[in-house]
């Protein structure tokens, strides 16, 4: 067993020693074709978790008609706190929001001098429970908000994270898109890659057929040399995302991107690399199936 | 251990190679297969080793029936049968010993199974010598006698051979026929294609004769 083994690897190490130019040319496409997708998820799977930090800081502000007189404020308060989503309330008096204002302006605070002070909104600022920051329950509060408040206007950021979202669709989208069409690419060069290979070594299939070797004995180095190709291909990507990863993209990104301190760029994990490295595997299995099917026959 | 029956092989509906025919061969006989260029001697040794089906009729090899013979059961009926052709079908890229081995490696043999029984079959040939030479880097004659090896050192219960001689001068000849005689003698069943009859005039022995794919003589030898 072990020794058969060991002649069908000799044997695929041959077909790829015999022709390295076809091999390569294989084994590159896999990696830019692998590389490529993986990208696409680390760039979406980054901008995803972007999203959610962002909307994790998130803070609700409902701007309301009018201010409510003083000795409603405490109810008011109290049943906002009963939300279940709601971690913490705080009111905004239209005194404070004109103080806020001015500390804001700094020295151009003399440009307020005189202005009522009413001329400012009263608000509620609330903060949620992080384990309902998100964008369904965002909107089922707000809806809450709405029936129980005189509500002038909300304030969360909405628009601007929807279409940030919008646009992380999108990418997924271009991801998948690309990324499949990229894999089809591999695997159409690899299944000729092979299909080249064979054709080469038509006599050898010839005269092995001849000699009574089974289908199996024919194929498996074949199949053998579609994988290692793969193999190659998907530890090529591997080594070259993370050495981009960490040589430019990560350097860079993190101090021109305006992300929190703490936010860190994320890599493949060690199983995501394992399944990078082992889809090429797959990758290059497939193509030598396919070319084999259609040209080794006794 | 070769029977036909009624057998009919047509490549397409007006080329008949091989038609009707019925014959037996025996354990360990000799015979040539004779007739003109189109004559069907080919395709009768192809159907042999189910390269090609026939079209109407029954082939049984070691009492095994292999008219329908399946895909995966073909190796099989192949270790049992060497196969010999005017042009070798040597595997250039390969060393002699390679070349021989490569018969052995198709049948899954153990590597010290394998270079012992290589060396004794190229030594059989007279070309233990020659291992690690190419093909290209021998003479006609040579290859074939590596061919013969390959064909042999599966022990097979028959040998099949398709105008083995057709690129070889006289004595080259003789010295391939000595061959296949040796290997007769030792119980394999030879098949050999010719359309030279001065081998059958040397060595005799039964002579079946096709002509456009019909059975039309079937000889024993002349006691001398
Ligand atoms: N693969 C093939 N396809 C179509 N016709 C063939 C094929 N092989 C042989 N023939 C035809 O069958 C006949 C017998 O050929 P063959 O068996 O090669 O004869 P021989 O070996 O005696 O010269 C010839 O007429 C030949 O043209
Ligand atoms: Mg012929």
């Amino acid at each position: 067993m072990l020794e058969r083994m060991r002649y069908f690897i000799l044997r695929a190490l041959r077909n790829m020693r015999q022709w390295p130019f076809l091999c390569s040319a294989a084994v590159l496409t896999m990696a830019v074709a692998l590389a490529t997708v993986a990208t696409f998820f680390l760039v979406v799977v980054n901008v995803e978790q972007l999203s959610q930090r962002w909307t994790k800081e998130i803070q609700l502000i409902a701007y309301l008609q009018k201010a409510p007189s003083r000795q409603d404020i405490p109810a008011i308060l109290n049943d906002l706190k009963a939300y279940p989503e709601v971690d913490s309330v705080s009111y905004v008096s239209p005194d404070d929001a004109m103080n806020r204002f001015r500390q804001r302006l700094g020295d151009d605070a003399s440009l307020l001098e005189g202005l009522n002070s009413q001329l400012l909104p009263a608000s509620i600022e609330l903060n949620l429970r992080p384990e309902f920051r998100d964008q369904e329950h965002i909107s089922r509060i707000i809806e809450r908000l709405e029936n129980s408040l005189e509500v002038d206007d909300l304030r969360y950021g909405q628009k601007w994270l929807e279409r940030f979202n919008s646009f992380v669709n999108m990418l997924r989208f271009v991801g998948i898109v690309l990324g499949g069409f990229l894999l089809l690419a591999a695997l159409f060069i690899v299944s000729n890659t092979i299909k080249l290979t064979l054709y080469a070594r038509r006599d050898e299939l010839e005269i092995m057929a001849l000699v009574g070797a089974t289908m199996r004995f024919i194929k498996v180095p074949f199949l053998l040399e579609g994988a290692i190709q793969g193999l190659l291909g998907g530890l090529i990507s591997l080594v070259f995302l993370m050495l981009s990863f960490s040589l430019i993209i990560s350097r860079s990104l993190n101090s021109f991107w305006l992300t929190p301190n703490d936010f860190n760029l994320l890599f493949l994990s060690f199983n995501q690399q394992l399944i990078l490295v082992f889809s090429g595997v797959v990758l290059g299995l497939l193509g030598s199936l396919s070319s084999l099917r259609r040209f080794v026959r006794i | 251990m070769i029977q036909l029956y009624n057998v009919t092989k047509k490549y397409s509906s007006d080329s008949v190679a091989v038609k009707d025919l019925t014959l037996q061969i025996g354990k360990g006989d000799f015979v040539y297969i004779t007739g003109a260029s189109g004559a069907g001697k080919t395709t009768f040794l192809r159907m042999l080793y189910a390269a090609e089906k026939p079209t109407r009729g029954q082939i049984l090899i070691n009492k095994k029936n292999i008219t329908r013979i399946r895909g995966p059961q073909i190796p099989y009926l192949r270790r049992q049968i060497g196969v010999v052709f005017q042009d070798f079908k040597l595997l250039q890229s390969r060393t002699v010993y390679e070349n021989v081995a490569f018969a052995l490696e198709a049948q899954g043999k153990k590597r010290y199974e394998v270079s012992k029984k290589v060396y004794q079959a190229l030594k059989e040939v007279g070309l233990e010598h020659r291992l690690q030479r190419r093909p290209l880097e021998l003479s006609g004659g040579e290859q074939q006698r590596i061919a013969i090896a390959r064909a042999l050192v599966v022990d097979p219960l028959i040998l099949l051979a398709d105008e083995p001689s057709g690129n070889l001068d006289q004595d080259v000849t003789l010295e391939i026929m000595e061959l296949f005689k040796r290997a007769n003698a030792r119980g394999t069943t030879v098949l050999l294609a010719t359309h030279d009859h001065s081998l059958n005039q040397r060595f005799p022995r039964r002579v079946i004769t096709l002509d456009q794919g019909k059975l039309v003589g079937d000889q024993q030898p002349l006691q001398v």
